[in-house]
């Protein structure tokens, strides 16, 4: 039983990292908008070369 | 059409009319595109390679309605150096500006919006938060210019524009995310100090190793101090607030039962005997301040979507220079004596005074004047009148802050700044529950200090954090909450907390006449069906009319769109100044006017408004207009009656209308004509008289008596300054959700007595107990966390009513 003197201590430093995290994650403005954070990960970041062509031609059109 | 015929566009969901064959090819799959305004945003979404939106989209995107050109130049606006300085932050390397985005459905437009324009050179940053339609733009102003992103926003078929926040606002925002954290860290505190509850109640039923207490309580002490200094420290601060100005509320026993518990707690560790409530403190922090989020948030959300209704609109003046040439300046700019040129449809900028041109003004946001006034060399127009005829050029008399509406803007202040605060049913009821609790308290301790005065601490610790409100804390807020979410539901936003609980005790509703209780737009009554004779003549007048903004014209542009008449092309046309028009087709003379400028004999009826048509002198037709009521104000007044309100009327119209309409909505008590600061006295008087009013109004003149009275609603097509000073805001066209309204805010004090009643009683329940020694941690955490959750779920009632 003279482990829990060991792992309650390391429990707690996870404690303590999970509210540091929290705290960066208020900061940085996660939890603002609850809608727009939960489906971002469904959105590509890059997007392919063909299409990128596209796109500089339709902002030249516009 | 037959409904299965009907194809749905793509891109907006509207319908797609027939023969029309516009398609885009989206996801593998030609699409059906209702408009060239959607073809044009769906093209540019595809080709920018940005279909994702398409595939995660889970509401339709804004239909894709292009600008006039005439609105692109509004826009250029803008980029009015002088302009900027009102909304836009310079941090020498950047520009920022807070925009409002019109038509953001889902998370999809947001990602979307983030994508497109802001990969533009010149867009530094783009943040866009989909929950409150808003984006936080930094931009480089030396490679792209404001009025071209908000064009980019239009491209996409949302509409950007900037917007006002007020101090209320950041302030929500700020005290938010300081809530926040300390509701996370207490949560995440509590999980672990319950953890060692749990072992140190398994004590209560077995044995367990000294070592290991002592070893748990320190644990959980170390755990509860960041709750107890960080999380709580709110209810300290307002605890000491109230002490400071000689009242007491809620959060002093609050505060008592955590610093006492915390501290006997302490004691306890150290000295190794005893009882240790830690996660009572832990708990108990944590679920009041969940209560206080929540509240906070539905109040932050009504805030933000009220004051998303308060577009900034570029105010400028085309001031005219000695050679006559036209300049466009911040009207802000201006000075006594420039001369400015008030266009057709626009707003005059300033007080001043008519020097060449004669028009019709519009006074209605001023007076209640529900019918613009004509006006001519040598008269006096005011600042924020809307120019309905030819374009005039005014001397300018007073600007800035001495025009009227400045002054009126300052009886507003002053009204606000005199406004009593309202005291609620919590702040009352908490008063009495602090003192009879800390006299129970105190004689508790007296008593056993006398019998067993090793006992009398530890008892009296525990009467105080078993009694401790925790469950009458969250009564209110939870139930406040709920029926203000439900409110915004309905189409009221709610936002200052006292408005449910006074909406409750209404028995007086003051309100205003044009564009409250009826639509504020002329109509064409027609009781009796046309021939084509009729049509024919009425095709006439409406084409005469067809290019003018004066509110009888726009009767006339909607009767020839609901009767589908075409339009006549005359040779010329020529505006009479308040008297009416004159055109001329083929030889022969029209008029269309008064009966006097028609020479015919007028024949008025009741109170409307008679237009004459003749063609060369003979009569060819009488048209009556008249302010329509709102289609639910009969309704809202017979409901009104029911629940025993008495509507009162208080217009600044001098018409006989007002009698009118009074008499068509039953209404006894009405005050007609009344100016701004006689308004502001009637509702002063009606309250000094004690009856609990509500005011509703949307003009610039209602803004200083909508500060003033105990409850206000502003309609949201009203004017900035009314939806300013109002506590909330009725969003759309229609009266009925206001007694929508009121039958929550009944139902919403019920909830709150019942949440009342049950607290107290609880406490009432574990008194003797905690009084006779008899209360264990355990059973005080129990009791106070089920207690909560009762009240909690039968606020949830409140979603269900």
């Amino acid at each position: 039983m003279s482990i829990i003197f060991v792992l309650i201590p390391i429990a707690l430093i996870f404690v303590a990292i999970a509210i540091f995290v929290f705290i960066w994650a208020v900061r940085s403005e996660q939890f603002d908008d609850l809608d727009r954070q939960g489906s971002n990960i469904l959105f590509d970041e890059d997007q392919p070369p063909l299409t990128k062509k596209h796109s500089t031609k339709s902002d030249d059109e516009l | 059409m037959a409904s299965n015929s009907s194809i749905s566009c793509y891109h907006c969901g509207e319908d797609v009319p027939k023969n029309l064959n516009l398609e885009v090819q989206i996801l593998g799959q030609k699409r059906p595109m209702c408009c060239q305004g959607c073809f044009a945003v769906a093209n540019t979404i595809i080709e920018s390679g940005l279909s994702d939106y398409y595939k995660h989209r889970t509401a339709i995107g804004p239909s894709g309605a292009q600008l006039v050109p005439e609105e692109l130049e509004k826009l250029t606006q803008y980029d009015n150096l002088d302009i900027q300085a009102e909304f836009v932050a310079d941090s020498g390397e950047y520009k920022e500006v807070l925009l409002c985005v019109e038509g953001i459905a889902c998370a999809a437009c947001a990602w979307l919006i983030e994508k497109q324009i802001g990969n533009q050179d010149g867009v530094l940053r783009l943040n866009v938060n989909s929950t409150t339609q808003r984006a936080n733009l930094h931009w480089d102003p030396t490679k792209l210019e404001l009025s071209q992103i908000l064009q980019d926003f239009q491209n996409l078929g949302y509409q950007a524009l900037p917007f006002q926040t007020d101090q209320q606002e950041a302030f929500y925002k700020k005290t938010y995310r300081q809530h926040l954290t300390r509701l996370g860290v207490a949560g995440l505190a509590t999980m672990q100090v319950m953890m060692f509850a749990f072992a140190l109640y398994g004590d209560f039923f077995g044995e367990m190793d000294a070592q290991f207490i002592g070893y748990f309580r320190w644990v959980s002490l170390l755990m509860a101090t960041p709750v107890l200094l960080y999380s709580a420290q709110p209810f300290y601060v307002s605890a000491y607030r109230a002490l400071r100005s000689g009242s007491l509320n809620m959060d002093l026993p609050v505060s008592i039962a955590l610093l006492g518990a915390y501290s006997a707690s302490l004691y306890a560790t150290v000295q190794g005997h005893g009882e240790v409530y830690f996660e009572s403190v832990s708990m108990f922090t944590f679920l009041l301040l969940l209560g206080r989020l929540l509240e906070l948030r539905a109040r932050r959300k009504a805030s933000e979507s009220s004051t998303n209704l308060l577009k900034l609109i570029p105010k400028v003046a085309n001031r005219l220079d000695t050679s006559g040439n036209i300049e466009v300046i911040a009207c802000k700019l201006l000075k006594v004596g420039d001369i400015v040129r008030v266009r057709l449809g626009e707003t005059v900028s300033a007080d001043g005074i008519i020097k060449e041109g004669h028009c019709s003004i519009d006074e209605s946001m001023l007076n209640g004047e529900s019918l613009p006034l004509p006006k001519t060399v040598g008269d006096q127009v005011f600042a924020g009148s809307i120019n309905h005829g030819q374009s005039i050029d005014i001397q300018v008399v007073a600007a800035q802050q001495q025009t009227f509406i400045a002054q009126i803007l300052r009886l507003q202040e002053q009204a606000h700044n005199d406004k009593a605060s309202v005291a609620s049913l919590a702040d009352t009821v908490s008063r009495y529950f602090v003192a009879g609790l800390l006299v129970i308290a105190s004689l508790c301790y007296g008593y056993w200090s006398i019998y067993s005065p090793d006992d009398a601490f530890w008892i009296t610790l525990a009467v105080l954090v078993a009694t401790c409100p925790c469950a009458l804390s969250l009564a209110t807020p939870a139930a406040l909450t709920i029926a203000t979410q439900r409110l915004s539901k309905h189409g009221v936003l709610v936002k200052t907390p006292h408005v449910l609980e006074s909406l409750a005790a209404l028995n007086t509703i003051v309100s205003d006449k044009t564009g409250t209780l009826t639509l504020g737009q002329l109509e064409l009554c027609c009781d009796h069906s046309l021939s084509s004779q009729d049509l024919k003549h009425l095709s006439i007048a409406c084409s005469m009319e067809a290019r003018s903004l004066h509110p009888i014209a726009l009767a006339f542009t909607k009767a020839s769109k609901q009767y589908q008449l075409s339009a006549i092309k005359f040779d010329s046309i020529s505006e009479h100044s308040g008297q009416g028009l004159q055109a001329y087709l083929d030889n022969d003379e029209y008029r269309l006017g008064s009966a006097h400028f028609c020479h015919v004999r007028p024949s008025p009826r009741d109170t409307m408004i008679e237009i004459v048509l003749c063609c060369n002198g003979t009569l060819l037709g009488r048209y009556y207009f008249k302010d329509q009521l709102k289609q639910d104000a009969i309704e809202f007044s017979q409901y009104l009656k029911q629940r025993n309100i008495e509507l009162q009327m208080l217009s600044g119209d001098t018409s006989s209308q007002v009698f009118s309409y009074a008499k068509l909505l039953d209404i006894s008590v009405v005050k007609a004509g009344a100016m701004p600061k006689q308004k502001l006295e009637y509702v002063n008087e009606l309250q000094l008289k004690n009856h609990k009013l509500m005011m509703l109004g949307d003009g610039v003149n209602d803004g200083p008596v909508l500060s003033a009275a105990n409850l206000s609603m502003a309609m949201s097509h009203g004017t900035d300054l009314a939806k300013t000073s109002a506590d909330s805001i009725l969003l759309g066209d229609r009266l009925m959700p206001i007694a929508k309204a009121i039958e929550t805010s009944i139902f919403c004090k019920k909830i709150i007595r019942q949440n009342m009643t049950w607290a107290i009683g609880y406490n009432v329940l574990i008194l003797p107990l905690a009084a006779t020694g008899n209360i264990t941690p355990y059973i005080a955490a129990l009791g106070m966390s089920l207690s909560s959750l009762i009240v909690l779920s039968n606020s949830l009632r409140l979603n269900k009513h």
